[in-house]
């Protein structure tokens, strides 16, 4: 009986270490925010203190003054841009996703593509945009969203089939020693394995994916977009403008990371 | 040395293995021969390298003879495991980290296809064999490695195998807990209806006599059975088998036997 309420000990420390309390996530979160606060402040007096102007640096009051003139119509285009960056990156992602699915049924597929995939990472496939204009047209949103799309989509096949051929031997042979088939091979090792390798591609996606969807939107896109915006802001000087719109684009992509995170608390609950 | 007159459940005629690797050729098994009666425990002993995995590795059909013959039910190792006849315990316990405890035992009955209701009647039975009634919702990190240990020999059971295949399931654990486990091993094994035939790898000498009836010593290079110790102790055994007499005995034949092999190749 001992033993027993040795073991109900046991599994209480661990849950606990599992999950982090209410004031261990607080003190986590309160170095960023504090460090967020200070810079800002500091970037407020610079440039009081040292009379910046208004085109070179404005500060952050009034760059928050001028978004909240007109922040319905700065979230309106933000939204036109995030989706964009959404659909490029569903794109992206889930074609990575599959083609990882397709390399691990033919190794020979994977010896060829995987290392040129991780050498893509290296290319900076933004600086496409100008012949995606071309090919898709630069005022369509297609131009963005196959820019977003050809970005998420290195990095989550590389990621993806990393995941997929994680399971060590053990894990394989125990499977074989159920006789298994190659399809539950698949859906009740290799998947659940690579779930949190997807998990991390979605992770550094949605943040290339944001960028990706802005940067390609300066050289060319519709009037109401967000990056189309920031250039044109800039290019006549008006850097409050440009500046809140720079800040809806973070805000976006907060939001994009902040889902990704959610989700994935959601769908892998045995990581703490 | 084989008692019995029933048909062995499996055995090995002249079996042997070769590994070839880019050094050139290593012989793991050179004809081996052995014959194991239904439901024998038998202790796969010997220093590293004397092919004791690789003996039960290809009893499981997941490595195969380069040459000889080996039966296991008359039948091939290949048809063997098709048929699901045997379970297997790794040294690491090799649960799967996103299922729970309970999904974990259920593993083998889900790729069988056994229906769901079923699948967690048998579950709960297995987990309240090995004292893991209270666990079947924890994941696998959130427990010891003597339960995490537990918790696989209960998903190697849970189909009811006629053969477990154990190779050093309990060699990563601490003194304490292998000896608590050794024996709730030999009474789950004791307690299940028809007696599975047990196959179990092991380093330590008062292990493979605790367990087994039958002790293989194996020698390295290239492996083969050096000698087979007969273990009489009476079943059942307890913490007290280990302190008789009798238990010294065995422990001092299988030692012999192991030195004998290390006088032959130092």
């Amino acid at each position: 009986m001992s033993e027993k309420a040795l073991l109900t000990k046991d599994k209480q420390t661990s849950n606990n270490r599992a999950t982090p309390s209410f004031a261990g996530s607080l003190s986590s979160f309160a170095p960023p925010l504090l460090t967020f606060i200070v810079v800002i402040a500091l970037w407020e007096a610079a440039v009081r203190l040292f009379r910046i102007p208004l085109y070179l640096l404005p500060a952050p009051s009034q760059i928050i003054a001028t978004f909240a003139e007109r922040p319905g119509y700065l979230l309106r285009i933000g939204m036109a841009t995030f989706s964009n960056a959404l659909a490029g990156m569903a794109i992206g992602c889930g074609l990575g996703a599959l083609v990882a699915a397709v390399c691990v049924r033919w190794r020979l597929i994977a010896d060829g593509l995987i290392p040129l995939s991780v050498g893509a990472s290296a290319v900076p496939i933004v600086a496409l945009s100008p012949l995606l204009g071309i090919w898709l047209g630069a005022i369509n949103p297609a131009s963005k969203i196959a820019v977003v799309a050809i970005m998420t989509f290195f990095p989550t096949l590389v990621n993806v089939y990393r995941g997929l051929i994680a399971p060590r031997a053990d894990a394989l042979l125990l499977l074989r020693s159920y006789a298994a088939s190659e399809r539950d091979v698949f859906l009740k090792l290799r998947v659940p394995a690579a779930l949190p390798f997807f998990f991390n591609a979605l992770r550094i996606c949605a943040t290339l994916a944001m960028i990706g969807a802005v940067v390609a939107e300066f050289f060319g896109g519709p009037q109401n977009a967000l990056g189309v915006y920031i250039k044109s802001q800039a290019g006549i000087l008006r850097t409050p403008e440009a500046w809140s719109a720079i800040i809806v684009a973070s805000l976006y992509g907060l939001l994009l990371y902040g889902a990704v995170l959610l989700v994935e608390r959601w769908v892998i609950p045995w990581r703490r | 040395m084989q008692p019995s007159t029933t048909q062995p459940i499996i055995e090995f005629d002249r079996v042997s293995k070769i590994y070839s690797s880019g050094a050139g050729a290593v012989s793991a098994l050179h004809e081996v021969s052995l014959a194991i009666a239904p439901g024998e425990f038998i202790a796969l002993i010997g220093p590293s390298g004397c092919g004791k995995s690789t003996l039960m590795r290809l009893i499981g059909d997941l490595e195969q003879p380069s040459s000889g013959n080996l039966r296991v039910k008359s039948k091939t190792p290949e048809q063997a495991r098709r048929d699901r006849d045997y379970g297997i315990v790794f040294q690491s316990p090799v649960l799967y980290e996103w299922r729970t405890i309970r999904k974990n035992v259920e593993l083998p009955l889900e790729v069988m296809g056994h229906p769901a209701a079923q699948r967690s009647e048998r579950a709960r039975t297995l987990l309240n064999l090995v004292g893991l009634e209270d666990f079947g919702d924890a994941f696998p990190h959130q427990l010891s490695g003597g339960m995490q240990q537990r918790a696989s020999i209960a998903r190697a059971l849970s189909f009811e195998p006629s053969i477990l295949l154990m190779d050093e399931p309990f060699g990563a654990l601490d003194e304490i807990t292998r000896e608590r486990l050794q024996l709730e091993l030999l009474n789950i094994w004791g307690s299940a209806g028809q007696q599975s035939t047990v196959i179990f790898v092991t380093h330590s000498i008062p292990e493979a006599v605790f367990l087994a009836d039958r002790v293989v010593v194996m020698s390295p290079r290239p492996g083969r059975i050096e000698r087979i110790v007969p273990i009489t102790l009476p079943r059942p055994r307890d913490f007290e088998t280990r302190e008789s007499p009798a238990f010294f005995q065995c422990e001092t034949a299988v030692r012999e036997a192991l030195r004998t092999v290390e006088r032959g190749h130092v």
